[in-house]
């Protein structure tokens, strides 16, 4: 925990004093503005919700996989990660931490779109749900973690991870339904979709801003924790081979 | 108990290309470090100084071989080794630029399992030691590279290790700030700590070291005390001496173990011999000669260190 705990504290420390970090902030609105505008030109207001609720995840995704880009590997090429990994803690945890701040952040992004949706198309997201809105949000942003962490791992000796990264997440919105709902995607795609925790957050989330009863939450919100838990336990497992092969080359430290 | 235990460890770089060169960094390395003692590691850049220490400090697998710190195996027993250790690897980066000395010192506590109220207190306490205390709330990318220097050192005290590694610690200070710093490693031994220090300057490692291995392109050459290693090198002994004959010095230069006699510049003659007893012959030489003006010196550790090193210059 105290491992936790230090990455979320660096991490804040490091945003105050440099906000670079937060600029998906700055683009939720935006694409907030675009999905409404394509939903009310298509006649669909029953899809208001659902494209408020899209920039909201994405920003949310954005943010653990640019972070899982940069976080180990620039700390690699400022020779911060030998120290590190001469420390008694755990890599992985601090890792987690330092996503969790930043996911912190990347949830302002719910009340950027609030506000765009009153704002601009006078339009209020029902808090119909605001427990469920609330936990869906929150465990979301702690599976992201969990996967950021796996991706920090895979792309640790990379040297364009930032590309790697902005080009995984296009695919990633797709099967995890963030734009539109897995169920109307081709039927194949389907089963990939179902073991990414992102196409339960989605779902889960658009129905915790309708006005319908949410379905069989618990278990829904259990999967979404399962899968990014599995994310960071497979995380750790690779972190821990990642870094035994960078001890065994001698690349943790970056020339 | 050793603090530090080195067996026969060898560390080869395989080339990550076709077209690069497989590099041996350490060759079959022994040494031993008995607890309480500041061991210099001295060596050109290149001689495998900072693969060492990189190895002690868990941070890279040896080839072969077997190492210890404190009992604890580094390849096998890291989680054990870790706490014990504290580092601090030269140059400017290894710290976050854009927080404060403070900040970096506080989440380096973090790191090493201290509590919130802890690892304030020890980062305070550890600022005012290496002179930091006023400048603390600065980021570090406005220090300068002394500055940081002392924080590297800071950031390497905070797990409180009973082992510390220092790898160049120097680099970058100024005369005085490095003059401080050495005293600062000796009340760190006076603690019971154990150092292996990692430099390339004989001065610095003659000044604060115990013992002293010299090292280089991966083999140990020899471990000895500074002044033990001094009288090892007496055999190199220099001569300067004025006024001789021509004739005299052709003479000298036929005794056996002078390696040279040359001119120099402002001194004279400089007779440089590399064997036991060729000194003594020497110097009956000139005084049968009626030389007056005769001056031996005994190796400081940078001659040895040049004379058992060879004269590779700048050349890695």
């Amino acid at each position: 925990m105290r491992a936790f705990r230090a990455g979320f504290a660096l991490e804040l420390w490091i945003i105050r004093s440099n906000p670079d970090a937060l600029m998906p902030l700055f683009t939720a609105p935006l694409f907030a503005i675009i999905f409404m505008a394509i939903v009310r030109q298509s006649g669909r207001p029953d899809l208001e919700s659902d494209a408020l609720m899209a920039p909201v995840l994405m920003t949310l995704l954005w943010v653990a996989l640019q972070h899982a880009g940069t976080l180990m590997v620039g700390d690699r090429w400022q020779a911060l990660l030998e120290p590190i990994i001469a420390s008694p803690t755990s890599l992985a945890s601090v890792l987690l931490g330092r996503i969790m701040s930043l996911m912190c952040f990347g949830l302002l992004s719910f009340f950027e779109v609030w506000a765009v949706g009153k704002l601009v198309f006078g339009v209020s997201i029902p808090f119909e749900h605001p427990v469920e809105l609330f936990l869906t949000l929150v465990c979301t942003a702690l599976a992201m973690a969990g996967l950021a962490v796996t991706f920090s791992a895979l792309l640790v000796m990379t040297r364009n991870a930032y590309t790697f990264t902005n080009s995984t997440s296009f695919p990633l919105y797709l099967l995890g339904g963030v734009f539109v709902p897995v169920a109307i995607l081709p039927d194949w795609i389907q089963p990939v979709s179902s073991i990414l925790f992102v196409s339960w957050s989605s779902d889960l989330l658009r129905a915790s801003v309708n006005e319908a009863p949410v379905e069989s939450f618990w278990p829904r919100l259990g999967m979404v924790l399962l899968l990014g838990t599995a994310s960071f336990a497979i995380g750790r497992v690779v972190l821990h081979y990642v870094l035994r092969r960078m001890r065994a080359s001698g690349e943790l430290a970056a020339a | 108990m050793e603090a530090v235990e080195v067996e026969e460890i060898t560390r080869v770089f395989e080339p990550r290309r076709r077209s690069g060169t497989r590099v041996v960094a350490l060759d079959e390395v022994s040494l031993t470090v008995p607890t309480g003692e500041i061991h210099g590691l001295l060596g050109p850049n290149g001689a495998g100084k900072t693969t060492l220490v990189k190895i002690l400090s868990t941070v890279l697998l040896p080839t072969s071989g077997k190492a210890r710190v404190l009992g604890h195996d580094v390849v096998d027993e890291t989680e054990a080794v870790r706490p014990l250790i504290g580092i601090v690897f030269g140059g400017e980066r290894g710290l976050y630029w854009r927080l404060s000395g403070r900040q970096n010192l506080e989440y380096w506590g973090a790191l090493y399992k201290l509590s919130s109220r802890e690892a304030k207190e020890r980062a305070q306490q550890l600022l005012e030691r290496v002179g930091m205390a006023d400048k603390a709330d600065e980021r570090v990318e406005e220090y300068s590279r002394g500055m940081k220097q002392r924080l590297h050192l800071a950031r390497g005290l905070m797990g409180d290790g009973k082992v510390l590694f220092l790898d160049e610690p120097t680099t970058g200070m100024d005369p005085l700030a490095a003059r401080e710093f050495r005293a600062l490693i000796g009340e760190l031994r006076d603690e019971g700590r154990t150092i292996l220090l990692a430099t390339h300057d004989m001065v610095e490692a003659e000044m604060v070291c115990d013992r002293v291995t010299l090292i280089d392109r991966g083999k140990v050459i020899a471990t000895e005390s500074p002044r033990t290693l001094g009288q090892v090198l007496s055999r190199f002994q220099r001569i300067d001496v004025e006024g001789v004959p021509l004739v005299v010095l052709d003479e000298i230069r036929a005794i056996r173990g002078v390696a040279s006699v040359t001119a120099v510049d402002g001194v004279g003659t400089r007779i440089e011999v590399d064997e036991e007893g060729a000194t003594q012959l020497v110097l009956e030489r000139l005084v049968s000669a009626g030389a007056t003006s005769v001056r031996t010196s005994l190796p400081s550790l940078e001659e040895v260190y040049v004379q058992l090193i060879g004269e590779r210059g700048m050349e890695i």
